[in-house]
């Protein structure tokens, strides 16, 4: 498929009621050589991590894997995967990389994440800004895991709003002179490369970030203890403290000053790993709950033969299905040199951790009491999950970040507006903190901005028409509800957070949706309708899940309670909880 | 003195995958399966690398099918250490003596000391290769080796072969498995051994070790071109499922229990 990379996005097309339906057929395939090298890999994975099927439960219980397993990982070469061949790595592509991720997430989500947060973020960086020199410098001994890498962003006071940050760098001579805390470094008490991110303008001033390759042997670097958390125990998290750290002018990650890009350029391109491992998880769920659904007797049967178990259990299929659509979808995009995927990357991401959160909850659910228990995996699994929502962007940031920039080209079309929405869309996160600044101002306008063109898909299987449908007339109701916003709030779209909400789930679900139908109508193409009979099913089901949430969100856009439920939270926060009791 | 030791790739269904018999009953449903190497040619690579780790010299895997083996002898074969492969290019019927033949073609160039086969291949468990293989090239054979300390063991941490070569590098010593015991034989090289699944535990294929056996050499010949006539001597008549087992019933106490016992199931 050749994908022109400075296409526009998918999504943002949409609210232009423009379906861009080569960027998305025919359904990606991993590329046969390297299938096998991933056939390879799994198997290998599997020999690694199977003999230790009881560790992970008693590491999580401990909060810590030994050291002599992250020898053992190192060995085995996982530290490899995303470092480029000639540097001494495996050079997977992010389709590759991010299935391989689903792998090890079936067994332990801890070693997924310590496998993940060094090559997803905390060695991204490197790859994609990184000169040749820091590339040869640093790739061998990441490959070989003699380096472990981390990403440094988060501190005491910067969580989503990542640009307020405190630490800073203060140019020496040949050097930078470091100081700084940063909070919840996964990998932060292993690591010996830190991509660092840095203040280096004027005191107050909000921007000017710089990355910096920090690594364990300057002096006056050091880690915190490890947190006691909820999930993810055996994963390591610490603080890392800068102390008049010196760092070589030859040790900056991109240019001076641009260091806020390059963190949003790394965690773009790693979110759709945490896609990859979502999945990974639901796929054992899938197996875990079959199992036992079938083998539990109550009331003389098993449990498998009732219909609230069959609900879950086929829901649970149609959300395994419709994810890994979208995640290796995106994946693709990402490998065939597409640049404008940070939106549908951040879908994936919602998506999939949510669907992943749901899935785990129902299986925990079909065992019943002992999915409470710690002899079985269902509770680790969920409290391991729970993180996913939260970090690499919250998915509550993440759904503001997919519906403003998405909306950012039909808003800057709208002429009356373009001039005043100016740049408050070109950093919807950064955006946040000048909200106030702008009054509010109704714009009322007449010209029509929903495209005509490519409004309709023309390569599906005919197979799905039905649903090729349903998607059609779904964006045009997309694209009337981001132009009807927009002209009622104008720039006041980045206060309103609740119509922006619901904006995001309507182009989540539309993505989602856009990703099952491709796959869905390239499998009917490749083996036929009758051999593909569970997929057209899926696809029915999914298409009749999204046009629901999709009208409820369209309806509530102009009918509400959004003010209520503002000034409930008011009444909440005016008096500190809440206020009634029936004694 | 350096070995030159020749291995065996079966490609087989992965016991974890559900087998099931095809409508016609002649053999199983293909769609949907995952493959792996036969476990018992794992071990057979396994002592082969800990051999030559040893000793010095080199281990050749083999392996008979359609181009889809090549992923077995890439990994884990060649991913593990061995050092090249021959694939036997052969779509269709096969049979142990056609097999067998092939590697007495392939013994009979590459002039190994020691072949080393799994005891058997978990789909067909026909266990007869191994045998065939040392009649037919008339070399002594030492089936089903083992070894006596357990998989737990230091020696087995250590990494140490089990098959002993002898100071003269004339034959080597081998623990056989037998009936509620243990043998030990002595036999001449060349030999053919055949492997049981307490001989050691194999390694996994590191991921390095999968980037290396990329470019390892892979030799394709044909059953044609070594001279061999594939033509089954036997061929699979019908494939069964184990009947269903029968449903439980319940019975009302401990004496219609013991009349069952008794005089149905006469089991007391
Ligand atoms: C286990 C773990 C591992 C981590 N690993 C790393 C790591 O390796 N590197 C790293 O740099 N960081 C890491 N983090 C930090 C993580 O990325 C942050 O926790 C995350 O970005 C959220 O920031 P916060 O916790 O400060 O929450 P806050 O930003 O304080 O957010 C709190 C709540 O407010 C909401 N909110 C905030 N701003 C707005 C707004 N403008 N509008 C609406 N809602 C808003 C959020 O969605 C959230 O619900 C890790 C965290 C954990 C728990």
């Amino acid at each position: 498929m050749a994908i022109d990379s400075n296409s526009p996005s998918f999504v943002s097309q949409l609210c232009f009621g423009s379906i861009l339906e080569e960027q998305i057929l025919p359904y990606p395939k991993m590329k046969e050589a390297e299938q096998e090298t991933f056939k390879n890999i799994r198997s290998s994975i599997e020999q690694l991590l199977r003999p230790h099927e009881k560790d992970f439960r008693e590491w999580d219980a401990k909060g810590e894997m030994p050291a002599s397993f992250i020898e053992e990982l190192k060995q085995f070469g996982l530290f490899s995967l995303l470092i480029p061949e000639s540097h001494g790595g495996m050079g997977l592509s992010t389709t590759a990389y991010s299935r391989t991720l689903q792998e090890l997430a079936r067994w332990d989500g801890s070693v997924a994440v310590t496998v993940g947060a060094h090559s997803s973020i905390g060695l991204r960086g490197l790859l994609l800004f990184g000169t040749d020199e820091q590339k040869a410098r640093f790739c061998p001994k990441l490959a070989t895991g003699e380096m472990i890498a981390c990403f440094c962003l988060t501190e005491p006071g910067a969580g989503s709003d990542a640009a307020s940050i405190k630490t800073h760098a203060v140019r020496d001579g040949d050097d930078w002179v470091l100081n700084g805390n940063k909070l919840w470094i996964t990998n932060g008490g292993i690591a010996q490369f830190f991509t660092v991110f840095a203040k280096t303008g004027g005191p107050g001033e909000r921007g000017s970030v710089t990355a910096f390759i920090v690594t364990s042997d300057m002096a006056g670097v050091t880690t915190g203890p490890h947190e006691d958390k909820m999930g993810l125990r055996a994963s390591n998290t610490t603080t890392v403290m800068f102390d008049n750290v010196r760092v070589p002018a030859a040790n900056v990650l991109g240019e001076v000053g641009k260091g806020f890009k390059v963190a949003m350029k790394i965690l773009n391109s790693g979110r759709t790993g945490l896609g990859g491992g979502s999945v990974g998880v639901m796929k054992k769920m899938l197996t875990l709950a079959t199992k036992q659904a079938k083998d539990r007797v109550q009331f003389g049967k098993p449990i498998a033969e009732y219909g609230l178990i069959k609900q879950k259990l086929g829901t649970m299929v149609v959300d395994c299905y419709v994810t890994e659509a979208a995640v290796n979808l995106v994946n693709h995009l990402i490998d065939s040199g597409h640049e404008d995927y940070a939106v549908e990357a951040a879908i994936t991401k919602v998506f999939a951790s949510e669907a992943m959160w749901r899935t785990i909850d129902e299986a925990l659910q079909v065992a019943g009491g002992n999915g409470f228990m710690r002899e079985f995996p269902y509770e680790r699994a969920l409290r391991d999950a729970r993180i996913n929502r939260i970090f690499e962007g919250t998915n509550d940031i993440l759904r503001l970040f997919i519906s403003l920039t998405s909306m950012n080209e039909v808003g800057s079309q709208l002429k009356e507006l373009a001039s005043s929405l100016k740049g408050i869309f070109d950093n919807p996160i950064k955006g946040f903190g000048v909200i106030s600044d702008y009054a509010r101002r109704r714009a009322g306008l007449a010209s029509n901005l929903i495209k005509r063109e490519n409004a309709v898909f023309t390569k599906l299987h005919p197979a799905v028409q039905p649903q090729q449908q349903v998607f059609e007339a779904l964006t045009r109701d997309l694209a009337t509800a981001v132009d009807q916003v927009l002209r009622k709030h104008g720039k006041n779209i980045i206060g309103k957070q609740f119509a922006s909400r619901r904006l995001a789930d309507m182009m989540i679900d539309l993505f989602v949706l856009a990703a099952t139908l491709s796959r869905v109508s390239t499998a009917v193409s490749e083996k036929g309708a009758a051999s593909v009979t569970r997929e057209l099913e899926i696809l029915e089901v999914f298409t009749g899940q999204v046009k629901r949430r999709f009208q409820a969100n369209f309806a509530q856009i102009n009918e509400n309670d959004d003010e209520l439920v503002k000034s409930l939270a008011n009444h909440a926060l005016d008096l500190d909880g809440y206020t009634w009791d029936n004694v | 003195m350096p070995l030159k030791i020749l291995v065996t790739a079966k490609r087989v269904e992965d016991s974890e995958s559900k087998i099931k018999v095809n409508p016609a009953g002649t053999g199983i449903v293909l769609e949907g399966l995952k493959f792996k190497i036969n476990p018992f040619d794992e071990i057979a690579i396994e002592e082969a690398l800990r051999l030559t780790a040893k000793h010095g010299g080199e281990v050749v895997v083999v392996s008979i099918g359609g181009k889809e083996v090549v992923e077995q002898l890439r990994s884990p074969a060649l991913a593990m250490g061995a050092n090249r492969a021959i694939w036997v290019n052969h779509v269709g019927p096969m049979d142990q003596l056609g097999i067998a033949a092939c590697l007495q073609k392939i013994c009979e160039k590459e002039k190994p000391d020691l072949c080393i086969l799994g005891k058997q291949a978990i789909d067909d468990d026909q266990g007869q290769v191994g045998s065939y293989l040392a009649e037919a090239l008339g070399w002594s054979q030492a089936t089903f080796a083992s070894k006596e300390e357990s998989l737990e063991s230091e020696a087995e941490k250590s990494k140490a072969p089990a098959i002993k070569l002898s100071a003269d590098g004339k034959s080597v010593t081998v623990v056989r498995e037998v009936d509620g015991g243990l043998q030990t034989i002595e036999a001449t090289l060349p030999a053919v051994a055949t492997t049981e699944l307490r001989l050691n535990q194999p390694r996994y294929a590191s991921l390095p070790g999968i980037m290396k056996a990329k470019t390892k050499p892979l030799e394709e010949v044909t059953p044609a071109s070594l001279g061999v006539d594939m033509t089954p001597h036997i061929t699979v008549v019908k494939m069964t499922h184990p009947p269903a087992r029968k449903a439980g019933i319940k019975v009302a106490d401990v004496p219609a229990l013991m009349d069952k016992l008794k005089n149905e199931a006469r089991a007391i």
